[in-house]
C-alpha cells in the first residue's frame, strides 16, 4: 500500500515491474472475499448434491439467499445513509419524524408490494414448480421405482426392500438396519413410518427430508445419480440417543447392484425362520 | 389507548402469561415422590394404529432392596481389605457393617442387598435410555422391539451375549458396564455414553430384574468375569497366523454354523478325511440355528451364525474381542465356550483369521469373486 500511496503523489518514480505487482496484489485483495466464500462453502458447506432433482434444492436456497442478502443490503443502506446525512451536527437540526405522512405512508406500502412480488411471490413460484413437478410427481414402479420400506423406530432405521421377486412380506425380503443399497439411475420410492415417535428421514446429499410419523405413511423419493455413500440422520428430536441415529445409503451402479440383491436375498433367505411370527412385517404399499 | 396506559397494561399482560408456567415449575419443585407417579407419569394410552401396544402403566420409585448374588468371595474380600471401618471378621466370613453384603451359611455365598435408591435411580434411567427397546419392565419387548431382529434382551431370563464372560455364568458388572459402553455392531443397542456412575445403577437395576430363584436372586448361578486374554502368540506375524486360523477354523468345524471359506477339497485335506467327502450345497452359507433358548412371547428365537464378509460383527471390531468372543461363547446361541476346548494358539489363529475375512470382504468388491469361486469349485 505503502508504495502504491507514494507512486500517487508522485515523490518516487515506480518501475513498470512494481506498478505490475502493486495492482495484481489489488486484484488478489479484491478476489479474496469471494475466494473466502468459495473456501466456507467447501469445507462447511453442503456437499454436491448426488440425486437427480437434489440441484434444484440448492438452487432454491440460493435464490433465497441471494434475494435476501441483496434486499438486507439495500435496507441496510436506507437505515444508515439517512443517519449519519440528517443527524445533528453544528449548522443542522435533526427533528423526528414518525412516519405519518401520506408520502409515507405511500413509500411503506410501494416497497412492500414490491417485496412480496419479488421475494415471496418468486420463491413460491419456484417452490410450486419443484413440487409439481418432482416431489409430489412420485414415480411408480412402471417407472422403474425401486420401493423401500423404512420403519423408524427409538433408535434406528429399518428398511425393507422386496427382494428379486418384487412382492413386500415375502420370505426373500431384504431387511436391514442403519444400512441402505440402492441402484444408481433409478428412482428410489420411499414409504416411511415410525413404531413409536416421530422421526424424520433426512439423507442430505439427495437433499430429501421426510417425517416419519407413527400411524402414518409418507411418501418421499429421490434418484441417486452418484455411486458412493451417504449419511441417513434424523432431522426430529425422537429422544435420548436421537443423535447416534444415523445410517448409511450406499448406492451401487447397476451391474453391482444385481449381484448385490442376489446375494442379499439368498441370505435373507437363509435368515428367514417361518416360526417367527414378526419377521414379514410390511404393509400394502401406498402409491 | 393512550402511552401513558399502555405500558402498564403490557406489563400485566407479561406477568400473566408468565404466572402459569411459573407456578407449574414451583409446584413441582422437590424429587419424586411416590404419589407423583400419576401424576407425572399419568398411564400412557398407546396410539392405535399400524403398531399399537397395549396401555402402560409406569412406576418410577423402588420401595424395596433387592437381595442378589454378589460378585462373590473374593470380591467382598478384596472389598474388606480396602474399607477395614466397614468390614470386620466374624468367624470365617466378614460382616458388614453397612448391611449390603451378608454371608449366607446355607447357601454358602455372600448375598448383596441393593438399596431401593440405588434401583430407583437405575429404575429412572432405565426408563429413559433402555426402555424403548427393552421394555419399560425389562422383558425385553419395548414399543420400539417389535420386528426387531436380533430381538433386545429380556432381563427377566438372565442369559447374556457378547458379555466376553464364560456362557454357564452370569456377568460381573464390569462386563455389563463393558458391553452398554461398547455397544452390539449392527444392532440399535449403540455405544452408550451414560456417564459411569448413573450406569452402574442401571446395571444393579437390570440384575434385580431377574424373576424369583433365577439370574442373580437364585444362589446357584455364579458371577463371571471377562475371559483372560494373555499374549497373542501371533502378534507380528499375523500373516502366519491368519494361515494357521484358516485351518483351525475348519478342521474345529465351524463351518457346521458359520461358512466354510474354502473348498471342499481344501476342507477334506484340511480335514485329514477322504477325498471324495462331500458337503450340503449351503456349506458356504451361514446356518439358522432354530429354537435356541432364548424366548421371545413364546417365539424361540432362532439365531443366525454371522458369515464373517457379510454380516456386521456385533463385540469382534479387532482379534482380542474376537477372541475373547470366541473363548468365552455366546450364551444361548450355540456357540460354546471354547476356551479350553482348544489350544489357546488356534484360538487367537481363529481370532485373526475372522477379522482377516472381515477387513478383507466385507463390503469389498472382493467378496463378489471370492464366494463365486468358492461356490463353483466342485
Amino acid at each position: 500500500m505503502n508504495s502504491l500511496l507514494i507512486g500517487c503523489t508522485g515523490r518516487s518514480r515506480l518501475p513498470a515491474r512494481a506498478w505490475l505487482a502493486t495492482l495484481t496484489a489489488l486484484l488478489a485483495l479484491a478476489c479474496a472475499p469471494s475466494l473466502a466464500a468459495q473456501e466456507l462453502a467447501d469445507r462447511w458447506g453442503p456437499n454436491a448434491p448426488a440425486s437427480a432433482n437434489g440441484g434444484r434444492v440448492d438452487s432454491l436456497f440460493w435464490l433465497i439467499t441471494t434475494m435476501i442478502s441483496v434486499s438486507f443490503l439495500i435496507v441496510l443502506v436506507m437505515l444508515i445513509v439517512p443517519v449519519l446525512r440528517d443527524r445533528a451536527r453544528p449548522g443542522h437540526k435533526a427533528h423526528y419524524d414518525e412516519g405519518s405522512s401520506l408520502h409515507d405512508k405511500r413509500f411503506t406500502a410501494i416497497v412492500s408490494v414490491i417485496v412480496f412480488l419479488v421475494l415471496d411471490a418468486s420463491v413460491l413460484v419456484m417452490t410450486m414448480k419443484d413440487l409439481r413437478e418432482v416431489v409430489w410427481n412420485i414415480p411408480n414402479v412402471e417407472k422403474g421405482a425401486y420401493q423401500v420400506e423404512v420403519l423408524a423406530q427409538q433408535w434406528a432405521w429399518n428398511f425393507r426392500v422386496t427382494g428379486e421377486d418384487g412382492k413386500f412380506g415375502t420370505p426373500d425380503d431384504i431387511v436391514t438396519i442403519n444400512t441402505l443399497t440402492l441402484p444408481m439411475d433409478r428412482p428410489a420410492v420411499f414409504n416411511v413410518t415410525s413404531k413409536d415417535v416421530i422421526h424424520s428421514f433426512f439423507v442430505p446429499d439427495m437433499r430429501v427430508k421426510r417425517d416419519a410419523n407413527p400411524g402414518a405413511i409418507n411418501q418421499v423419493w429421490f434418484k441417486p445419480v452418484v455411486a458412493g455413500s451417504y449419511d441417513i440422520l434424523c432431522a426430529e428430536l425422537c429422544g435420548y440417543a436421537h443423535y447416534q441415529m444415523h445410517g448409511t445409503v450406499n448406492v451401487l451402479p447397476a451391474e453391482a447392484f444385481k449381484a448385490w440383491e442376489k446375494e442379499a436375498g439368498a441370505l435373507a433367505l437363509t435368515a428367514y425362520d417361518s416360526n417367527d411370527p414378526e419377521a414379514l412385517w410390511a404393509w400394502e404399499w401406498k402409491e | 389507548m393512550t402511552p401513558s396506559l399502555l405500558r402498564p397494561a403490557m406489563a400485566l399482560l407479561l406477568l400473566a402469561g408468565l404466572a402459569g408456567p411459573l407456578s407449574a415449575c414451583l409446584q413441582h419443585q422437590g424429587s419424586l415422590s411416590e404419589d407423583d407417579h400419576e401424576t407425572v407419569n399419568p398411564p400412557v394410552e398407546q396410539a392405535v394404529g399400524l403398531f399399537a401396544r397395549a396401555p402402560l402403566h409406569v412406576p418410577l420409585v423402588i420401595t424395596e432392596p433387592a437381595k442378589l448374588v454378589s460378585p462373590g468371595e473374593d470380591f467382598v474380600e478384596t472389598l474388606a481389605a480396602a474399607h477395614p471401618e466397614r468390614f470386620r471378621k466374624d468367624g470365617e466370613h466378614w460382616a458388614d457393617a453397612t448391611g449390603e453384603f451378608t454371608w449366607d451359611d446355607d447357601e454358602e455365598i455372600y448375598w448383596q442387598l441393593v438399596p431401593a435408591d440405588v434401583l430407583t435411580r437405575g429404575r429412572q434411567d432405565f426408563v429413559q435410555f433402555c426402555s424403548s427397546c427393552h421394555g419399560l419392565e425389562g422383558d425385553g419387548y419395548g414399543r420400539s422391539a417389535q420386528h426387531l431382529r436380533p430381538p433386545p434382551r429380556s432381563f427377566k431370563q438372565s442369559s447374556f451375549k457378547f458379555t466376553k464372560v464364560p456362557s454357564d455364568k452370569l456377568p460381573n458388572d464390569d462386563a455389563l458396564v463393558t458391553l452398554v459402553r461398547h455397544g452390539l455392531g449392527g444392532t440399535p443397542m449403540y455405544p452408550w455414553a451414560v456417564s459411569e456412575e448413573r450406569l452402574r445403577d442401571i446395571v444393579q437395576y437390570i440384575k434385580s430384574l431377574s424373576p424369583e430363584e433365577e439370574g442373580w436372586r437364585d444362589a446357584v448361578n455364579e458371577i463371571g468375569a471377562v475371559v483372560e486374554t494373555g499374549a497373542d502368540p501371533w502378534e507380528g506375524k499375523e500373516a502366519q497366523g491368519i494361515a494357521a486360523g484358516e485351518i483351525a477354523y475348519h478342521r474345529n468345524q465351524c463351518y457346521g454354523c458359520h461358512p466354510a471359506y474354502v473348498t471342499a477339497a481344501k476342507l477334506n485335506e484340511i480335514r485329514g478325511v477322504d477325498k471324495t467327502t462331500t458337503y450340503a450345497a449351503d456349506v458356504t452359507y451361514p446356518k439358522l440355528k432354530k429354537d435356541s433358548s432364548y424366548e421371545v412371547l413364546g417365539y424361540k428365537v432362532a439365531i443366525l451364525a454371522p458369515d464373517f464378509t457379510w454380516q456386521t460383527l456385533r463385540y469382534s471390531g479387532n482379534p482380542l474381542e474376537a477372541y475373547q468372543t470366541i473363548a468365552a461363547g455366546i450364551g444361548g446361541a450355540g456357540m460354546p465356550t471354547w476356551k479350553g476346548a482348544m489350544p489357546d494358539e488356534d484360538l487367537w489363529a481363529i481370532a485373526h483369521y475372522v477379522r482377516h475375512l472381515t477387513d478383507t470382504y466385507k463390503d469389498k468388491p472382493a467378496r463378489a469373486a471370492f464366494m463365486a469361486a468358492l461356490r463353483a469349485a466342485p
